[in-house]
Parts: structure tokens; C-alpha cells; sequence
């Protein structure tokens, strides 16, 4: 172990998609003490297979009082939190704080590429400020909050890296799983043909960021893109999953790209982003029945998909804001400087990340090859 | 509902909202002091199941036991002997027993609608959304008796029994190091068909049980109630179901439900528990079939090995496969 490393890492949001795969690669990788700080024991469920290698505590990342405790004697935390938009820039000025008070020696923040919303200038780099109104709230608040934090870089007692990655795709990733899942049902679409920037990393790309800004000895303070190495348009992105997926990519319904097209689900998610609803809906998505949410859910989703994979098209698919302008990104954010800084390449290629991804929905049974069992089922 | 017990008081007095009649108490055993409930509903964490079981019976009183009946074999053996020297009924709560679609599903498969049945793919998981007060149910136990298998597993086993007949583990893998499993694959082999089941607490799985027959395919949606889909040709049908249980405890029953939310799952449970108790019916699930599905994860842990990671980079998987509780035990 390098005598630089700084090796008691607290991770604040362990209990997410990105947290909880942090954890795992910094037990198996063996060489660090691991802190996993959550907002409630239900986010204990994805932590606990980690038994004793990993020391849990609950506290409110919105509040530094609470948050000292936990992150007491850390060298580096990460805040991997997410939330409601206001609770995103609340959570980053408590964790600082408490960071400040615990002295605590680095902090490496999770920001976002979606602070540049389509990025349509070539000329974008690490440190161009973004803007910091956007139509989806949580862009406007994580952009808010990298402005807080570049007010105290270089002034704070401590040392704080920003990290803005883009789609976190591949293993365990809601998002993959949501564009399988569009794929499997025959619903997803492509914008301008699929021509747009798929402005991803793979989560092992991001998880070496990270972990590559932990066990750099000094100078980390600043704004970096990170990213895989490959430039990749939303069509290869399709494309590298559709043997798996049984999907014919040249039949995936077009949608053009100059003129959103509104629909009813795209009215929900435009009224959900309102600040107002969207506030109201963090406050109180946790006191929603799961009846209710339930059918609510399958009243937007339409008639249940029984076949493993849909026969047909849609003709008229149900496209979303988010998505809609995901794909109509139009420039490959730089990642030099991180590279150069950290002397750092992502270590999965665009293809071995699309590999290990498949592996892992055929554990999910998202595949057509199921993984070999006796008494397999045919497909 | 005469008595609420529960160490946290707080926890006790939330539900005497709803029994207002019923006095709090946080100790378990001053509860017999005041004599004997005629029937126990033990809803503790499962490695109290059978504690809490067995001193309801030998307080003379009937016993509804939620699900694990407990996490060892031994244990429900103790448990079955105190029902019998009580005479007294020990049922266990599988409320999916209750559903309409779950119950037309066995009899599409003991009618022989599907056809011989060949295999089935079951598959159940989420990221896990329970609003715990606790970290108890995520604590390593020598035994068991936490963890999604204990959770979930229940459920998938007690569903599968009934549809095909009793179960052999024939293969087991999950993903614990040295705490609690939150993902696990399972081959069994019943008496009349043979299939996987994967469980999850973090990954978004189809949450459906597909049943392959030699003349049909049929798709259970595991968080629905009322609904089940047929395939007999290319094209599936799907079918409202409706079944009705008794709901009250006359003989012969003059009112029944078919259950459409859990509320009324867990009314007909409680009601078929008293008839057992009032007109000798069975339970849904008695302690023979309670015991079976524990006997079931018992011998899935005895034959555990680590779930097989190819996503993950060569030396992690070596370190994962180093770090699996069963290398270390």
C-alpha cells in the first residue's frame, strides 16, 4: 500500500446503485476500511452480504450534526447521495461542513454531465461553469451545488475533488435496466437515428475514478469529466446489446429530434419536474400507499408484456423528456484532464463492459441465454 | 384482539390504535400471568418464531405463526411436538395462499390444463423498500433466519410446493461474505417438475413464476392479485381471476371473499385459522407443510457455494469466491 493512500474511506449513500457497488469493489479489492453511511436500515438490505468488512451507520446527509459521527476519523468521504433537488444542494453543504469539522482530509463529490444538459459546443471543458438553470430540477441542483462547492475550493481546510460522470451504465444500473427493459418490450426509440453522443461510463470505470482520486497523494482539488474512453452514439449503444436482446435495431420506431414529441407520460414527467411537484413528491413519496402507487404505475405503463420478449413494435412509443434528450447529446465531454492529472485510463473497454453487462442480465433472465442450469426452462 | 406484545412499546401502541380493547405489554412471558389467548399470533423475527411458539402452546393457546415457521428443522420438530402434546392447531401464515390468482394457478396446474408440466423459471426481487425500524433482519444468525432467502424464500417454496409437490434442492448459491445474503439462485426439483429460483434484494427481477406444460405456458405476475396468463399457442390470454374463501366460521360457510388486497388476504387467513381451530378444517399451511419449507432453505445452506460473478474482473471474483461464507466457515 502506497504510504500516500489515504485508506479509511467513509461513503455517504452506500445504500445506491453506485455506493453499494463502491463498497463491494473497496472489500473485495481488500486493502481499505470501508464506512457506509445511509439514510434508513432499509438501505442496510444491499450492504449487509458485506457482514463485518464494513462498518454501516444511518444519519441524515442533509444534516452535518448528524453526519460527524459517522464520518469521524475518515480520511476521504464521497458523497454519493442523491434525493430531491433541494435536497442535493442541502446534503452537499451539510456533508462539507461536517467534513470540515471532522477533519477530514478529502472530499470527492459526485457531481454530474447532466449539468451541461446536451453539451452543444465542442468547446465545453472540466472547468467551464455550468449553467445553472435547466429544465430537469435535478440538473439546476447539481449544478448549484458545484457552484457552492467551487466558491470554498482551494479555501476550504480540506481537499475536494468533483467528479461529473455521465450515464453510469453496466452492471446493476437502473438506467441499463430500464433501456433493456424498453428494448425487451419493444418500446424504446431512437432520436435523429440514433446519431447522439451515449455520453457514458461503465460503473468499473467509475468505481477506478474514484477510487484513483483516493489514492492520489495530493493536488486532487478541481472539477473533472470522467467517462469511458470510446466514443459511442446511442445506435452502437443499441446495437452492442441487440443479439442478446433479440431486438432488429433498423425496426426501432425513429423520433425526430428537432420538436419533442408530447405524450401522456411525457405530461406526467413535465409535471413531476415542475419544482413545486417535484418537492411535493419527494416529501411524500414515502407516505404514497403501494397500492396506489402501484396502480398508478401500471395505469402509465399500459397492458402487461407476458411474452419474454415483445413480437412487435411500437408504433407510437411513449417517449420521455429525459431520455429524449439524452440522446441528443451532440459532443463527447473531454476527459484529459482527469487522465492526465490522475494518470489514469479506464480500465473496461466499451466492448467488455457490454460483455460483463450481458452476463449480468442473463442472471436477471433478461437474456435470450439464460444462464445454464438443470432443468433449465426452453426460450 | 385482547394483548399487543412487543419490547418497543411505541411499536405496541401504533397498533392499539387500531384494537383499542387491547392492553400493552413489552414482556412476553407476564402475558400468561393473565391466563391464556385462544389463539397466538406470533409475528416476531424469525429466529423467535420458535420460542414464541411453543410458550403460546404451552399456555394452551392456538398458534397462527407467521412465515419462516422457524430456521431450523429442530426447531419446528420442538414446535410440532407441543402442538401435539397441547392438542392444539399451529397453522403458518403464507398469506399468497390468498390469492385468487395464485389459486387458479394450481388448479390449472392439478387440472392438467397446462399439460404435463415440464419446467418453471421463478423469479422475485426488487431493491428492498421495507420501511424497517430495525437492523435485525439484516444481522448474520448462525442458523439463518435472515437474509432474502428467509425473506423471500418462503414464499417461493411454500407457491412451488403447492403447485408441484414436495421439493429437493438440487443446486444453491447466493452472495454473502461474512454477512447476510441478498441474492440467491436455487434449482429444485419437485414431484413433478423441475426449475430455477431467483431471489433478490437489489436487482429488479420479473417478479413472475412461468410454469411450462406440454400443452401450455402459464405466467403468474408475483405482486398481482387477480390476474394470471395463459399461452396456447403463440399468443398469451389473460385471465381475471377470482376464488373465494370462507369468511366467517359457519358450517357450512354462508359468506366468502375473494381477496382483492391484502387486507383481505390476511382476513381469510385469520378466519381459516379459526375454523381449524372451531370445525377442525385444516389451516391453508399446517405445521407438516411449515416445516417442509424450512426443511427446504436448511438444505439449501448445507449445500450453499458462491453465486457465480463472471461480471465481475477475474481477481474480484477469486476474492469474492475467498471471502464467501462458506470458504470461511
Amino acid at each position: 500500500l502506497d504510504e500516500h493512500t489515504l485508506n479509511d474511506i467513509a461513503i455517504i449513500g452506500a445504500g445506491g446503485y453506485v455506493g453499494s457497488s463502491l463498497v463491494e469493489s473497496l472489500v473485495l479489492d481488500g486493502d481499505v476500511s470501508v464506512r457506509a453511511v445511509v439514510r434508513a436500515y432499509r438501505h442496510f438490505a444491499r450492504l449487509c452480504r458485506f457482514g463485518s468488512a464494513v462498518t454501516i451507520a444511518v444519519a441524515d446527509a442533509e444534516d452535518s450534526v448528524s453526519l460527524i459521527p459517522a464520518i469521524q476519523g475518515a480520511s476521504v468521504v464521497i458523497n454519493l447521495t442523491t434525493g430531491s433537488p433541494r435536497g442535493i444542494i442541502r446534503s452537499t453543504q451539510a456533508i462539507f461542513e461536517a467534513c470540515v469539522r471532522a477533519n477530514v482530509r478529502r472530499l470527492i463529490h459526485l457531481s454530474s454531465a447532466v449539468v451541461y444538459g446536451e453539451v452543444s459546443s465542442a468547446t465545453v471543458t472540466d472547468d467551464t461553469p455550468p449553467p445553472t438553470k435547466h429544465w430537469m430540477p435535478y440538473a439546476t441542483a447539481k449544478a448549484v451545488s458545484e457552484v457552492w462547492l467551487r466558491e470554498r475550493l482551494g479555501a476550504a481546510p480540506l481537499e475536494i475533488t468533483v467528479l461529473r460522470p455521465g450515464i453510469v451504465w453496466g452492471v446493476r444500473s437502473p438506467h441499463t435496466v430500464d433501456i433493456v427493459k424498453r428494448l425487451l418490450n419493444k418500446t424504446a426509440f431512437l432520436v435523429d437515428r440514433g446519431q447522439g453522443i451515449f455520453n457514458g461510463i461503465y460503473i468499473d470505470n467509475l468505481l477506478a475514478s474514484i477510487r484513483a482520486c483516493c489514492d492520489h497523494p495530493s493536488g486532487v482539488d478541481g472539477f473533472f469529466n470522467v467517462a469511458d474512453a470510446e466514443p459511442v452514439s446511442w445506435r452502437e449503444f443499441f446495437a452492442a446489446l441487440a443479439i442478446d436482446l433479440d431486438f432488429e435495431l433498423d425496426s426501432l420506431p425513429r423520433v425526430p429530434g428537432d420538436r419533442f414529441p408530447w405524450s401522456k407520460n411525457a405530461a406526467v414527467d413535465y409535471v413531476q419536474s415542475l419544482p413545486v411537484a417535484n418537492s411535493l413528491y419527494h416529501r411524500f413519496k414515502h407516505s404514497i400507499p403501494p397500492s396506489l402507487k402501484s396502480a398508478l404505475r401500471s395505469q402509465l405503463a399500459g397492458p402487461y408484456e407476458y411474452h419474454r420478449f415483445a413480437r412487435s413494435y411500437a408504433k407510437k412509443p411513449q417517449v420521455d423528456r429525459e431520455t429524449w434528450h439524452l440522446q441528443k447529446v451532440r459532443h463527447k465531454l473531454p476527459t484529459t484532464k482527469f487522465a492526465r492529472h490522475f494518470r489514469f485510463s479506464a480500465p473496461v473497454s466499451f466492448r467488455e463492459g457490454i460483455s460483463k453487462t450481458v452476463s449480468w442480465l442473463s442472471f436477471l433472465g433478461l437474456t435470450k441465454r439464460l444462464p445454464h442450469c438443470v432443468g433449465q426452462p426452453q426460450t | 384482539v385482547n394483548w399487543l406484545v412487543d419490547p418497543n412499546a411505541a411499536n405496541s401502541r401504533a397498533m392499539q390504535a387500531s384494537f383499542r380493547r387491547a392492553t400493552i405489554d413489552t414482556d412476553l412471558t407476564s402475558l400468561w400471568t393473565h391466563g391464556s389467548p385462544d389463539l397466538t399470533l406470533v409475528l416476531s423475527p424469525a429466529h423467535l418464531h420458535s420460542t414464541h411458539s411453543i410458550a403460546a402452546l404451552e399456555h394452551n393457546s392456538h398458534v397462527l405463526c407467521e412465515k419462516p415457521m422457524a430456521t431450523t428443522v429442530a426447531d419446528c420438530d420442538q414446535m410440532l411436538a407441543a402442538a401435539r402434546r397441547m392438542d392444539r392447531v399451529l397453522a403458518v401464515g403464507m398469506i399468497r395462499r390468498y390469492f385468487p390468482a395464485f389459486a387458479s394457478l394450481a388448479h390449472l396446474v392439478h387440472s392438467g390444463e397446462l399439460g404435463k408440466i415440464q419446467s418453471f423459471d421463478y423469479r422475485e426481487g426488487k431493491q428492498f423498500d421495507w420501511d424497517v425500524t430495525t437492523p435485525a433482519a439484516f444481522q448474520r444468525r448462525f442458523h439463518g433466519g435472515a437474509g432474502v432467502l428467509f425473506d423471500i424464500g418462503p414464499h417461493a417454496i411454500d407457491l412451488l410446493g403447492w403447485l408441484f409437490g414436495t421439493s429437493e434442492v438440487l443446486f444453491y448459491a447466493d452472495d454473502a461474505l461474512s454477512g447476510i445474503e441478498s441474492n440467491v439462485a436455487m434449482e429444485l426439483q419437485l414431484d413433478l417438475s423441475r426449475g430455477r429460483v431467483n431471489l433478490s434484494w437489489d436487482s429488479p427481477l420479473s417478479n413472475e413464476l412461468r410454469v411450462f406444460g406440454s400443452k401450455a405456458e402459464a405466467v403468474l405476475r408475483l405482486d398481482c392479485f387477480d390476474r394470471l396468463a395463459v399461452s396456447t399457442s403463440s399468443q398469451f390470454t389473460e385471465r381475471r381471476t377470482s376464488v373465494s374463501f370462507p369468511a366467517d366460521v359457519e358450517r357450512p360457510c354462508r359468506v366468502w371473499i375473494s381477496p382483492t388486497d391484502y387486507h383481505q388476504a390476511m382476513y381469510c387467513q385469520l378466519i381459516q385459522t379459526v375454523r381449524a381451530i372451531r370445525l377442525h378444517e385444516a389451516p391453508a399451511v399446517d405445521e407438516e407443510l411449515g416445516r417442509h419449507c424450512v426443511s427446504v432453505m436448511e438444505k439449501a445452506l448445507s449445500i450453499a457455494r458462491p453465486l457465480d460473478t463472471p461480471w465481475l474482473s477475474t481477481t474480484r471474483q477469486a476474492a469474492f469466491r475467498g471471502l464467501h461464507w462458506t470458504s470461511t466457515h
